[in-house]
């Protein structure tokens, strides 16, 4: 376990969601659907929910946007839901052509188990 | 002569007759004698001398009675007034005697009875010396047990305060590591109801910590946390919330960009939950506590209004007397009350400032002054120098999926990189050690410390990239049996600047100092 480090956040993940731990069963989010800020954020907002603005000014996937909050991505999704309840992003799935080739993927397992 | 005559007379006048009646008989005799005896021519001569003389007689017989009469009652009279007065000197002798004879009483009971006193009094004063003496003994021993008994008592509740802040701080401890435990777990674990339950357990935890912090703050013991950096305000707010049981009633509305200091920032979030924790716990269980920040020359106000019951002008006296921090004993802490106190320690400790009133909103208003010196205009860093490397994230990140997992083999090294060939541009102190500078935080010396390093290497020696790209190489190999070895040869350093300006940022320099330290490696190799 990891031990308690003197620059960890103060503030707990249930106080940036509200206590929710789920963003319902009707959420659009995965790890890999990208969002797209629809506006900049505004003064008082949450700062989770400026971060997130300013991360995804360009398609960002959800798994980025909680690794750049350095956040879980449960908890990502949830504050994903908020902005996507609230206008503020957009989301959609990539497209599946923007997946490398399967040839190339098997390649690189191939190589991973020799590692 | 038998004239009625006052009866006073009457004894004198009668005892006067005798003898002048006597005279008179017997000179009437005589001349009646001498009449007879004289010759005829000579007896009416003789009869009236005779008669003549007769009468003288009778007169100074009379007289000479008289006479000897009054100096015989003034005799008596005389001697009447010396009895008189030689009774009256008996009298006085007298008088006088039994006067001395009553002084000389009374001077001898007085002086017996003075005696007396004097005596009863020697005798009660030995007395009551003695008592005193004795009672002085008796309380000196007293006074003695009790100091034995105080001094008792007194170490008794150093080693009890002392047994208590140590378990404090051990419960403090606990709750610390748990709570980075659950966060942890909180990473790890995707599914919805594990992280609730999680989320659960963070929040019961977070309580717990805050009651072991409590019961050290009032024991004196080290305060149980220290940030390194400066805590932003909304994160102190929330750190604040998360402690509390009814963190989804509170409102926080900050647009207040300061920062409390590090040092502080651990009391500031401590005294905050216990406000905020009092606030939700007399408010209705439905009804918001609000929060405002608000940013004045002294500091910042941090206003926590609920609308629960109206404190009265005692009770608000009572709270702003329990939290002026002049309270320096435990005493008066009941169990259930150590909030205020605790307040009150933590705000003489940091310098703020706490008052209540009653709230516009109908409950009570706690303002919270947090002042000047323990405030930091720099943002608290958390993520924000993550932010502009991440505009750049996206045209990188579809790229490890084509370049093959290279970035993965090169972090290890990466993040091994010791600190000691850090860059040129971070200040150094003087024995060589790197300095951070006021307003920046750990992290944005971090970063710049990576941006250094990432300069540095791309100037590393061509033998040690290509070395690296040997490697590297040799993996591709190994994927593609084939003919990867030509690439391999045709991956030298020249590609690196090609890779770096590919980002579109002006802010190149801030895309290096990115915490993502496989960046660099990743351009370098890829």
């Amino acid at each position: 376990m990891k031990r308690p480090g003197r620059d960890d956040a103060p503030d707990r993940l249930y106080t940036l969601t509200g206590g929710r731990s789920g963003s319902g069963p009707d959420s659009p989010f995965d790890l890999v659907t990208l969002v797209v800020a629809e506006s900049g954020p505004t003064v008082g907002m949450q700062s989770e929910h400026a971060a997130v603005l300013r991360l995804t000014q360009a398609p960002t996937a959800v798994v980025e946007v909680a690794a750049e909050l350095g956040l879980p991505v449960s908890i990502t999704k949830i504050l994903l839901s908020d902005l996507l309840a609230a206008g503020r992003v957009s989301a959609r799935h990539p497209r599946n052509s923007a997946l490398p080739d399967p040839d190339v993927l098997e390649q690189v397992l191939v190589g991973l188990r020799n590692l | 002569m038998t004239a009625p005559a006052p009866s006073g007379d009457r004894s004198t006048i009668r005892s006067l007759l005798p003898l002048p009646l006597l005279t008179a008989a017997l000179s009437v005799l005589a001349v009646l004698w001498a009449v007879a005896s004289a010759p005829a021519s000579a007896q009416t001569l003789v009869g009236c001398c005779g008669a003549a003389a007769a009468v003288l007689l009778c007169v100074a017989v009379t007289v000479a009675v008289q006479a000897r009469r009054a100096a015989r009652s003034v005799r008596a009279a005389l001697r009447t007034a010396t009895a008189e007065a030689e009774r009256a000197a008996q009298e006085r002798d007298l008088q006088a005697e039994r006067w001395r004879r009553e002084h000389q009483r009374h001077t001898d009971a007085t002086a017996h009875e003075r005696a007396r006193l004097a005596e009863e009094f020697t005798r009660e004063r030995a007395l009551r010396a003695q008592e005193s003496e004795g009672e002085r003994v008796r309380l000196a021993a007293e006074v003695r047990r009790l100091s034995e008994q105080l001094d008792r008592a007194l170490g008794d509740r150093d080693s009890a305060i002392a047994a208590t802040a140590n378990a404090a701080a051990r419960m403090q401890a606990l709750a610390t590591g748990t709570l980075a435990d659950l966060r942890a777990m909180e990473e790890r674990h995707s599914d919805e109801e594990v992280l609730a339950d999680l989320l659960h357990l963070d929040h019961r935890t977070a309580q717990a910590g805050r009651l072991a912090d409590s019961v050290a703050v009032l024991t004196g013991a080290r305060s149980g946390r220290r940030w390194a950096r400066p805590i932003s305000m909304e994160s102190v707010l929330r750190g604040a919330m998360g402690r509390i049981s009814g963190y989804q009633r509170i409102r926080l509305h900050s647009v207040s960009d300061t920062a409390v200091a590090g040092h502080a920032a651990e009391g500031v979030m401590h005294a905050l939950a216990e406000v905020l924790d009092n606030a939700a716990n007399f408010s209705p269980p439905n009804a918001e506590v609000h929060v405002y920040v608000e940013e004045v020359p002294a500091g910042a106000i941090v206003s926590v209004e609920d609308s629960g019951l109206v404190m009265s002008d005692v009770q608000l006296r009572r709270a702003e007397q329990a939290v002026s921090g002049d309270a320096g004993g435990l005493g008066g802490l009941t169990g259930t009350r150590l909030g205020l106190a605790v307040v009150g320690r933590l705000s003489r400790k940091h310098g703020m400032k706490v008052s209540f009133r009653p709230s516009a909103r109908g409950g009570t208003g706690v303002l919270i002054l947090i002042p000047q010196d323990i405030l930091t205009t720099a943002p608290s860093p958390v993520r924000r120098p993550a932010d502009p490397p991440t505009r750049n994230a996206p045209p990188r990140a579809p790229e490890p999926d084509l370049d093959a997992p290279a970035p993965a083999e090169v972090t290890a090294p990466a993040e091994q990189l010791p600190p000691q060939d850090d860059g040129a541009d971070t200040p150094r102190t003087g024995d060589g050690l790197p300095k951070r500078r006021r307003g920046r935080t750990l992290a944005a010396a971090e970063s710049a410390r990576a941006a250094a390093q990432s300069v540095e290497r791309r100037t590393d020696p061509p033998e040690d990239i290509r070395t690296r790209a040997n490697r590297f190489g040799a993996f591709r190999q190994a994927v593609r049996a084939g003919g990867a070895a030509e690439r391999t040869g045709g991956h030298p350093l020249p590609d690196v600047p090609d890779d770096s300006h590919d980002t579109p940022s002006p802010q190149t320099e801030t895309v290096h100092g990115g915490p993502t330290p496989s960046h660099p490696e990743g351009d370098t190799t890829s």
